[in-house]
């Protein structure tokens, strides 16, 4: 089963792994990343620029309309993703809470939709 | 792999007797699958281009056991002073005029080996996902990218779980050696259900852009094939290969043209498969008759009056049902009493049905999952309750992980819900 684990920064978050203890930050991340490598759970993952480089579209009558800046403000922004292939829902669970953000922001764990499926 | 069907075939039924062969010889498992892989692959570069040699099972291990030779030296180079060479062949011994025995076939030592790699890729230690990766690799003779494909993982993610597979196998203390009598049972079943797993990852997956996981199910009746044809008075392994075959027989009907899944129910018949079912009607009729009962015998009788019915409407329920009393008796899981209430369903009515459902909520191991919400929204439809069916259907669809599951269901609701603004309006 794949899940994608939405990875959530605050407006703290660099300056976190830029101050005391943010090695070890980087350092538990990296191990991890590490682990579900041997493990074959790894799928991919990326990292997101800041918010403040996001542009928004919408169309109107099939024109877009583009603006600077994220669509919403927020005190807790997406920050980026893994997805991860693995055994059981708890095991998706776990690797989220071992991610530093899941102690300062948060982790979500959403399942991705598979085109397999059976008769009923 | 290029050379069509025929080629790959061959090279795939020869892969493990090579394979066995040589990790009988040379017992360093990881490294012996390491140089039959990579002998595969030289063959599928030559063969189409040079012919097919006239006994391609001896080139393949005279190229596998070189390969192997080579990486052991090399290895031996490099740590003079370990005894990584407990197991080769001395040195300066030349492969090409290596004993004679191994080249030619001994059909007895091949089925020997092929069963002892069955058991050592699904060895208990391993997980699930290693266990499939494994056996469609050294049992199977697909190449990690072949399989990496079908799992839609990419082939480094596969490559890393086919070689952790093979690390665990040395951690367990396994080696290359058939599995003592008094264990065979308990390591039979393992083996039944990674097969059970390969195929139905190929059976789920909708046609089109997902083909390649189709031939998961291929592989699977293949392997359940070679199983059956090394251990035929086990009737739990004719159980599973007749219940591949009968649930296979239906992949042409279970699908509409624009990929969206058609109920059992609903499956045009005449484009199920005959052969198949003829064959797998066959196997499990003999298997009741002489093998002690099991689960996937009684999973592959359902399937056969199921298939025995010309027109749904014409299905032995009763027998079904009669059945799924016995397989909830034998292997009781919640998967099999929500099936179980579907035929209870339709033979004493949807209000019987509805208890067991009921009963079933109260079972963490089910109650969020998607399927009772549909089998309560078919129940709830069969007993009139339209706007109630709808709720479940919707919530079922929610639910599930399913694109093509999600369509049928969302299209349930929308039938009733329609049906119902035909009415009052």
């Amino acid at each position: 089963m794949k899940y994608m684990l939405l990875i959530y920064d605050n407006a703290n978050t660099r300056e976190m792994f830029a101050a005391d203890g943010g090695e070890a930050m980087a350092a538990d991340m990296d191990a991890l990343l590490e682990e579900l490598t041997q493990s074959g759970e790894l799928i991919g993952g990326e990292a997101l620029a800041d918010p403040s480089n996001t542009k928004v579209v919408r169309t109107h009558d099939g024109v877009p309309a583009i603006t600077d800046g994220p669509l919403a403000e927020a005190k807790e922004h997406f920050g980026g993703y893994l997805i991860v292939d693995c055994d059981s829902p708890e095991r998706a669970t776990e690797i989220a809470g071992r991610w530093p953000n899941a102690s300062f922001a948060a982790m979500e764990v959403r399942p991705l939709m598979d085109g397999s499926g059976t008769e009923m | 792999m290029t050379g069509g069907p025929a080629f790959e075939d061959l090279l795939r039924t020869l892969a493990p007797q090579v394979l066995g062969a040589l990790a009988r010889r040379h017992r360093d498992f990881a490294a012996a699958e390491d140089a039959v892989q990579e002998a595969l692959l030289a063959a599928a570069l030559q063969w189409p281009d040079e012919g097919v040699p006239d006994n391609p099972r001896g080139w393949l291990l005279t190229v596998a056991t070189r390969r192997l030779i080579d990486r052991l030296r090399s290895e031996q180079a490099q740590r003079r002073r370990e005894e990584t060479a407990a197991a080769m062949q001395p040195p300066g011994e030349r492969v090409a005029r290596g004993p004679h025995d191994d080249h030619g076939t001994d059909a007895a030592a091949d089925d020997d080996d092929t069963l002892t790699l069955l058991f050592l890729c699904c060895h208990p230690a391993l997980s699930a996902p290693s266990q499939l990766a494994l056996t469609l690799r050294a049992v199977g003779g697909l190449t990690t990218g072949e399989i990496a494909s079908a799992f839609l993982v990419p082939e480094a993610t596969m490559a890393q779980r086919i070689s952790r597979a093979k690390q665990s196998i040395k951690a367990a203390g396994a080696e290359f050696a058939m599995v003592p009598q008094p264990e065979r049972g308990e390591r039979i079943a393992v083996v039944l259900h990674v097969l059970y797993l390969i195929f139905n990852e190929g059976y789920t997956a909708s046609s089109g852009p997902h083909l390649q996981r189709g031939e998961l199910t291929r592989e699977g009746i293949r392997l359940a094939r070679e199983l059956h044809r090394l251990l035929p008075e086990d009737g739990e392994v004719a159980g599973l290969l007749s219940l591949m075959l009968l649930t296979d027989a239906r992949r042409a009907a279970r699908t509409a043209s624009d990929g969206s899944i058609v109920a059992l129910a609903d499956q045009d018949r005449g484009r199920w498969n005959e052969d198949a079912i003829g064959e797998g009607t066959a196997l499990i009729s003999a298997a009741l008759a002489r093998a002690p009962l099991g689960p996937y015998q009684l999973q592959a009788a359902i399937a056969a009056v199921h298939a025995e019915a010309a027109d749904a409407r014409d299905t032995d329920w009763r027998q079904i049902l009669a059945l799924y009393v016995l397989l909830d008796r034998l292997a009781p899981n919640p998967i099999v009493t929500l099936n179980h209430a579907v035929a209870v369903a339709m033979v004493h009515g949807p209000q019987a049905a509805l208890r067991m459902l009921d009963e079933l909520e109260g079972d963490e191991r089910i109650a969020g999952h998607h399927r009772l919400q549909a089998v309560r929204g078919h129940v709830l439809e069969m007993d009139g309750r339209d706007a109630a069916a709808r709720e479940a259907y919707r919530e079922a669809a929610r639910r599930t992980t399913s694109i093509p599951e999600q369509r049928y269901l969302e299209g349930r609701a929308a039938r009733l819900a329609a049906g119902a603004a035909e009415r009052d309006g």
